[in-house]
């Protein structure tokens, strides 16, 4: 079977991106961006280098297979997989780039809702990623997937695979250990407490095992995943898979736009978003998806609530075969179980791949410790035009004598001398100073500034925060477009009950805990 | 209603499907034919949902698993069908198709020249099943006639 | 239910699931290490 389609398609994609990259390389669509937000436009420095890159191959293997010959084997198998996923990577440019920001225009236009103090497309969390996730449903229940992409569609699991091992780079030890901690305990009371919860509401409302045991490896652990993974195992009929997957699906794609709503409302700390989507979220995928939803250009969220799924996938086997023995003992038939077996076919090999560039990124070969909780202090390269001003210097000598702790008018004292922060403990003084308010808008805004004028992200976290970024938008995407509307519709009977109940317990419950047991930062 | 002489049934395993089934039997002349259809919904192709987790070998396990519960649902059609056909002394086919239920029947019945063409009514709110509809708007505008049967509980 | 793919699974190009996890290791590894090499 020869793979690659005779269509113009991905030379077509190829010619869009080289004429966004000309459009915004030769400044022809600065108005456009002036429209965007100007200055605060960040994507430009994209715009001008990846639709080159990405448009030269999609040109130069769009013409080769549109005209040239076709000719059966592994070159035609694995470069037809170019077209689909240039067809993703070209909706996910398109989306982050200029939809998402559009519609941030026109949100900042109807002004701030109510007395939330934000705007419609924060507290609906339209950015790029979930609109992204949403032109994929869309393409695949609307258009159908073109037949040329079929074939690199089947991609973005690879994409997003990459993107949580490239993850393994951005955490501190210490970081994983407490992250790694409260998932395991926030996940383990949870799964444990929903596979019981359905199985004792399925006994009383007699289901039978087998859509009892479906049913609660998907509301327990990795939904769709689990689901797939239990149905052999305790023999489900086709129409309660259909009803479990159905009710799941809903559920899950539901969640993944209320959760960053509530999280924006109930003001939530990264950390407390992250673990929350991480333990009340069903399906994975859309747990990822809620977490850049909620903090689309930083990667904090991302971070906590990956290692909640890390952890979850690695429980998934235990729930299998948990389920298993639990199906083997009510029905008396089926075949006894390997457990070293189920446990060597259900290890998710990736997880491995995290677990080594964690190691690697502990060595401090990409950046020293101090640099991974994100910003960190160096007063050694302050740009001159960020060095403190007279007219600066002036206002804080004026205002001065209002601070009255030692410490802060010490600190104050060397900033003014030298005209920028002296050493991160100041830097730390400083912030107090700013927080207690003591000296002034006017001062307050100024001491911000020189603390900003110290503090820098380091570039190589910076470029693996954008490669991972780009995977998980991509492989979102992807999965977007094998989200079908038929297969959600089939939720329903009891599962639909059931499930409700349970999913709507477990999320309620999950924010709860998270609110009430998780304070600060990491 | 007229009897026919070629007579198509066409069902996708619900409990409308088996009134439908006699139905058609009865229908039926004496030694005439009966093809059933069954449409496999590609609905089914969606069930792996957003799953990007588990290893191919789950995944295909699921996929086999799927197939084979879903080739045992039809095979019981078939058999309980050939063999309600076989005591009415008709001549029974059978052919089992995956894709849009509305799809398949259009081009079956156009494939091969029917009198008549029978199904079940859609499933009534409350009755366990699939969604996934046979009756659409393409069926109408078919030339053969299509006789409905009642949902049996009404 | 007929194959679309004769190759890989209906969600996956390869054909099994070790060799996508390798893959995405692999990829996972070019990626940082052109990051290591263009980043100071």
């Amino acid at each position: 079977m020869v793979y690659s389609k005779k269509s113009p398609a991905l030379f077509v994609i190829g010619l869009i991106m080289l004429a966004i990259w000309y459009l915004g390389d030769s400044g022809m669509m600065n108005g456009y961006i002036e429209h965007l937000g100007g200055k605060k436009y960040k994507y430009l420095g994209e715009i001008t280098s990846l639709p080159l890159y990405f448009g030269l191959i999609s040109a130069a293997f769009g013409l080769l297979q549109w005209l040239g010959p076709q000719k059966e084997g592994d070159w035609d198998y694995f470069t037809s997989a170019i077209a689909g996923a240039m067809f993703i990577l070209i909706i996910a440019m398109l989306v982050r780039w200029f939809v998402a920001p559009e519609i941030a225009v026109w949100s900042k236009a109807m002004g701030k809702v109510g007395d939330t103090g934000k705007y419609i497309h924060k507290l609906l969390g339209l950015n790029y990623i979930v609109i992204g996730i949403v032109a994929g449903i869309i393409i695949v229940n609307v258009f159908k997937v073109p037949h040329w992409a079929e074939n690199g569609v089947r991609l973005s699991r690879l994409g997003l695979k990459t993107g949580v091992i490239l993850l393994g780079t951005l955490y501190s030890a210490a970081e994983l250990k407490n992250l790694g901690g409260l998932s395991i305990i926030m996940i383990g009371f949870f799964v444990l407490g929903s596979v019981g919860m359905v199985l004792w509401l399925g006994a009383r409302r007699n289901i039978p095992n087998s859509m009892g045991g479906v049913l609660s490896a998907g509301m327990g652990v990795c939904g769709v995943s689990a689901t797939v993974a239990s149905a052999p195992v305790v023999q489900a009929k086709s129409v309660e898979i259909a009803y479990t997957i159905g009710t799941i699906l809903l559920w899950g794609v539901g969640c993944m736009f209320l959760f960053p709503i509530i999280g924006q409302l109930l003001g939530m700390s990264y950390v407390q978003f992250g673990a929350w989507a991480g333990t009340g979220i069903l399906n994975s995928a859309q747990v990822a998806g809620a977490a850049l939803a909620f903090q689309p250009d930083g990667i904090e969220t991302l971070k906590v609530a990956e290692i909640f799924n890390i952890t979850r996938v690695l429980i998934l086997p235990i729930i299998v075969l948990w389920l298993a023995v639990w199906y083997v003992k009510r029905e008396q038939t089926g075949e006894a179980v390997n457990v070293g077996r189920v446990i060597i076919d259900k290890f998710p090999l990736f997880v491995l791949g995290f677990i080594l560039l964690f190691a690697l990124s502990t060595t401090g070969i990409f950046s020293p410790p101090v640099h991974y909780k994100g910003k960190y202090f160096d007063n050694t390269k302050v740009k001159p035009k960020n060095m403190m001003t007279d007219e600066q210097i002036a206002t804080l000598t004026a205002n001065a004598d209002k601070v009255q702790r030692a410490d802060q008018k010490a600190a104050l004292a060397r900033l003014i001398e030298g005209r920028k922060i002296a050493s991160i403990e100041d830097d730390a003084t400083v912030r107090g100073l700013v927080n207690s308010r003591v000296m002034g808008k006017e001062s307050g805004a100024i001491l911000k500034k020189a603390h900003k004028a110290v503090r820098w992200t380091a570039p190589k976290i910076k470029a693996f925060r954008k490669w991972i970024t780009w995977l998980f938008a991509f492989g979102l995407v992807g999965l977007g477009m094998q989200i079908t509307i038929s297969s959600m519709k089939q939720a329903g009977g009891q599962p639909a009950i059931i499930g409700g109940i349970v999913g709507f317990t477990k999320a309620a419950l999950s924010l709860v805990v998270v609110m009430m047991f998780i304070k600060e930062t990491i | 209603m007229n009897p026919g002489q070629n007579v198509l049934l066409a069902s996708h395993g619900t409990d409308g499907a088996k009134a439908a089934e006699l139905m058609a039997l009865e229908l039926c002349e004496q030694g005439g034919h009966v093809h059933h259809l069954i449409v496999v919904p590609t609905l089914w192709k969606g069930m792996t949902g957003d799953d990007w987790l588990n290893n191919g070998k789950t995944r295909n396990t699921f996929r086999r698993y799927l197939e084979d519960q879903l080739s045992a649902e039809c095979d019981e059609h078939i058999k309980r069908v050939k063999t309600a056909a076989e005591a009415h002394d008709l001549r029974y086919t059978s052919e089992v198709i995956v894709g849009e239920p509305d799809e398949c029947l259009e081009k079956t019945s156009t494939r091969k020249s029917f009198d008549l063409i029978v199904m079940g009514s859609p499933r009534p709110k409350g009755k366990s099943g699939l969604r996934s509809r046979m009756q659409t708007k393409k069926i109408h505008k078919l030339s053969t006639p299509i006789y409905i049967v009642p949902y049996p509980d009404e | 239910m007929p194959e679309d793919f004769e190759r890989g699974s209906s969600l996956s190009l390869f054909k099994s699931d070790r060799l996508e996890d390798i893959l995405a290791l692999a990829f996972a590894l070019i990626i940082a290490t052109a990051v290591y090499f263009t980043y100071e």
